[in-house]
């Protein structure tokens, strides 16, 4: 630090102006400082000058802090233990003292100060008064601090350094945590003890070392030994470091105790295996469902052929002998194996309809009804369709065409007896993105408080002899929606016919 | 080719089926003999001409054989795959087959072993009439008939 | 509802105009819905069956539930036809009805051996033309059972 002299007043011309103007150029400089807070203190330790970054700093403006003693910076343990005369005393006896400690603004804030005190003297090495320089280090102190938090949470790897032929150069806190040896315990020793035996019987140390050599890095996952001879699963990575020649100086040696990811994903596996287990065995008890009820139909319905078949033989073949009642007897055999016939169908697609798998596809809406009308063609009704050709919908193909039929079936069954079953079909879309097929009838329609029991197996409400039925085919609609995750509902009242609505979500095509 | 009396081999284990089917071809315009027999060996054998179906004047080969699907000893697709193997004339002759199965599976199995038709057993005894009608009308009459001996 | 009808429309395989044209007519009079394509030649039917082309849309032309197939044709002939289709694994399932001019048992055997399905003369009388469409309309569109296609009309079964 320069020496500042007093002002020689005695020579104004030449040199006093040469000192004028040096003392001015000084000023200006000590001025323009912002960052450093650059002071003048005398022997005693008063403050005589301020310049702008002590204001910026410290927080005081000149006028309050010129005059008061400088030990208004120290925080009050410093002040009580004499620390500001002590530190003049030393910058006194030695020309300069120099720290790193706390201060404090006229807030009464701490901030981390580099500090440095000079001792002024005149020409003829009298004290004057002392120059301080104050810098605040917070930004830096609290940089630092972010540093060294930054390596110390990285304890969670073990980072080492070896020297070309394995024996242990460096050690971090890491390395201590994850392999439990201490700094002192390992450094000098060789790698290979991390091993396991079965590792070193086949000679992966030096394997590991050869691969990071020859291709720079080698990368691996496995077993290792930490001090207490417990195993942990490490994922690890071995670096060679080479001079500026490219000569081999060594490894360094990133290892992570990866155990419990491990854990987890043996664990995955484990539960995979075992879905992948319980998926095949349904598929099996499907298979043999499947089987059961190919089994059941086949045995149950040659019966029923055989009893329609020969009810109805009997009837031609011995017609002249046959009474009225005799004919109606059989005609009511026939008619009944007809019916147990249709139950067991309508039984084994509902069994199958909870058993298949149903995966949703883009299916035409127009195609699935016009598949639905064929089969009842030969049935006597209208039935007019208002679909636009392009709509479509995410559903089972099968599925919807049983659905349709079966609510059409109805439709044109369900009529007084007078009347020519008109059925109306028509689809729009609805602005949940899904797509609404109404079938309206112009039959009998449904009393409210029957319109949710209509839904069950088995349930009817009309006996057979009104209107013919199973009883399982809404059923069966209900379960194809669900098992298709649409919706299926109903509007009516009693002899005001019947809107059957299902609702499946639209496909843009 | 056309004139003579048809004859149809019928392969079913049922006897109530056999019959009523028998009862429909009787009963039918076009007047055919059926030939009723109740397992896959023995249909076999018959094809073969084994004792005691080897006399070929009381026994001769059909023009076409309506074959079962489950048969005992030998299933219907089982006696198909044997006719269609036959490295002899006898390979030609169609088979079509009548059962109770409508499974997709077993459709597709029949016509990838060579089945000529496959028909599903009907509900009503009214059906299974118009359905023998049809046959008759169909295969033995307009369709030609493949030779299936060696003349 | 007692089957599912995988397909309805005919393939005509027949490369003389005169008869495609009296079939056709056949089918109109006898009041048979099911929609007809016909081909003029076995290349095209191949074609038709593999879906390439004009043909890959299997909306516009999905594959069909019977083939009707005449023998002599230019460029790829019935036999060629039946040929090939035997190497296809799931199109070989479609029934193949002859319908050709060749009453000679030597074609009938040839065809059958080839892989037809069924074999028809051509009636000479327009009037027997009626009576031969109308019963095996009845007989492969009404009552037999077509075969399970994965690929038909786009959909999956």
């Amino acid at each position: 630090m320069a020496v500042i002299k007093p002002m020689d007043r005695t020579d104004r011309r030449g040199a006093g102006r040469q000192i004028l103007h040096s003392e001015a150029a000084f000023r200006s400089l000590i001025e323009s400082v912002h960052d450093y807070a650059i002071l003048m203190l005398d022997p005693q330790g008063i403050i005589v000058t301020w310049n702008p970054g002590a204001e910026h700093i410290k927080g005081y403006s000149a006028d309050e802090i010129i005059g008061q003693h400088f030990s208004v910076f120290y925080p009050a343990e410093d002040r009580q233990a004499g620390k500001p005369e002590f530190e003049l005393a030393v910058a006194s006896r030695t020309g300069r003292f120099e720290d790193e400690n706390w201060r404090l603004r006229k807030d009464g804030s701490r901030f981390w100060a580099n500090v440095t005190i000079t001792r002024l003297n005149d020409e003829a090495g009298n004290l004057i008064g002392f120059g301080k320089i104050t810098r605040d280090l917070t930004e830096r102190r609290r940089a630092e601090q972010r540093y060294r938090q930054l390596i110390e949470s990285v304890s969670d790897y073990a980072i080492f350094s070896l020297d070309p032929s394995g024996i242990v150069t460096s050690w971090n806190l890491g390395a201590e945590r994850i392999k439990g040896y201490s700094a002192e315990e390992i450094i000098g020793q060789h790698f290979s003890r991390f091993y396991p035996p079965e590792y070193l019987a086949a000679g992966l140390p030096a394997y590991v070392l050869a691969q990071a050599e020859q291709n720079g890095h080698w990368e691996g996952e496995g077993w290792r030994l930490r001090k207490d001879g417990s195993r942990f699963w490490s994922s690890a990575v071995v670096t060679a470091i080479r001079d500026e020649d490219g000569d081999l100086v060594g490894f360094s040696k990133v290892t992570r105790d990866i155990t419990d990811r491990k854990l987890l994903l043996d664990q995955i596996k484990e539960h995979a295996a075992k879905l992948e287990l319980r998926v095949k065995e349904r598929e099996q008890t499907n298979a043999d469902l499947e089987a059961f009820s190919y089994s059941v139909s086949h045995d149950l319905r040659a019966p029923l052929r055989a009893i329609q078949g020969f009810a109805s033989a009997l009837k031609e073949d011995y017609a002249d002998t046959l009474d009225a009642t005799a004919t109606s007897y059989l005609t009511t055999i026939s008619d009944s194996a007809l019916r147990m016939n249709r139950l067991v169908q309508d039984l084994l697609n509902y069994s199958r309809l909870n058993r298949i798998d149903i995966e949703s596809q883009p299916v035409s809406v127009a195609e699935a009804l016009e598949q639905a009308r064929l089969e009842l063609a030969d049935s006597p009704g209208e039935i007019a369709v208002h679909v636009a050709p392009g709509l479509q919908v995410a559903a089972h193909e099968s599925t919807l065409v049983q659905v349709l039929f079966n609510l059409l079936s109805n439709a044109l069954k369900f009529h007084l007896p007078e009347v020519i079953p008109k059925v109306a079909v028509t689809a729009a879309p609805l602005d949940d993105g899904s797509v609404r097929i109404s079938i309206t009838d112009n039959g009998i329609g449904i009393a409210p408080q029957h319109q949710e029991r209509i839904f069950n197996v088995f349930e009817r409400l009309h006996g057979q002899e009104t209107y013919p039925g199973t009883g399982i085919g809404l059923a069966i609609v209900k379960r194809g929606m669900q098992r298709m995750h649409g919706k299926v509902g109903l509007q009516s009242a009693d002899g005001d016919g019947s809107t059957f609505w299902v609702e499946l979500p639209a496909v843009n095509a | 080719m056309n004139d003579e009396r048809k004859f149809v081999l019928l392969v079913e284990d049922d006897p109530n089926d056999a019959r009523l089917i028998q009862r429909c071809f009787d009963r039918t315009a076009l007047p055919v003999q059926v030939m009723r027999l109740q397992d896959g060996d023995e249909a076999v054998a018959y094809l073969d001409g084994v004792a005691p179906y080897d006399n070929r004047v009381s026994h001769p080969l059909p023009c076409v054989v309506l074959l079962d699907l489950k048969l005992p000893r030998r299933s219907g697709l089982e006696v198909l795959q044997w006719i269609r193997s036959r490295t002899y004339e006898l390979r030609r002759l169609p088979v079509v087959m009548l059962t109770s199965s409508h499974h997709a599976v077993d459709i597709n199995r029949a016509y990838d072993l060579g089945a000529n038709s496959y028909l599903v057993k009907p509900e009503t005894i009214e059906q299974l009439t118009e359905l023998v009608g049809l046959v008759k009308r169909y295969w033995l009459t307009i369709n030609r008939d493949p030779r299936v001996t060696v003349s | 509802m007692a089957h599912e009808r995988d397909s309805n429309i005919i393939l005509l395989v027949e490369d003389t105009d005169s008869d495609a044209a009296l079939v056709s007519s056949a089918f109109d009079r006898a009041g048979i819905a099911n929609p007809i394509h016909r081909v003029a030649d076995g290349e095209q039917a191949v074609s038709y069956l593999q879906g390439i082309g004009t043909y890959a849309d299997r909306k516009q032309h999905p594959l069909p539930a019977v083939i009707l197939l005449d023998l002599n044709m230019p460029r790829f002939n019935g036999y060629q036809v039946m040929l090939w289709l035997r190497t296809q694994t799931e199109l070989k399932r479609i029934p193949v009805v002859v319908l050709t001019e060749s009453k000679d048992s030597e074609s009938i055997n040839r065809a059958y051996d080839a892989g037809a399905n069924s074999y028809l003369v051509k009636p000479g009388e327009p009037g027997e033309i009626q009576r031969v469409v109308e019963i095996l309309a009845e007989y492969w569109m009404s009552l037999n059972e077509t075969p399970r296609l994965a690929f038909r009309s786009g959909s999956q079964r």
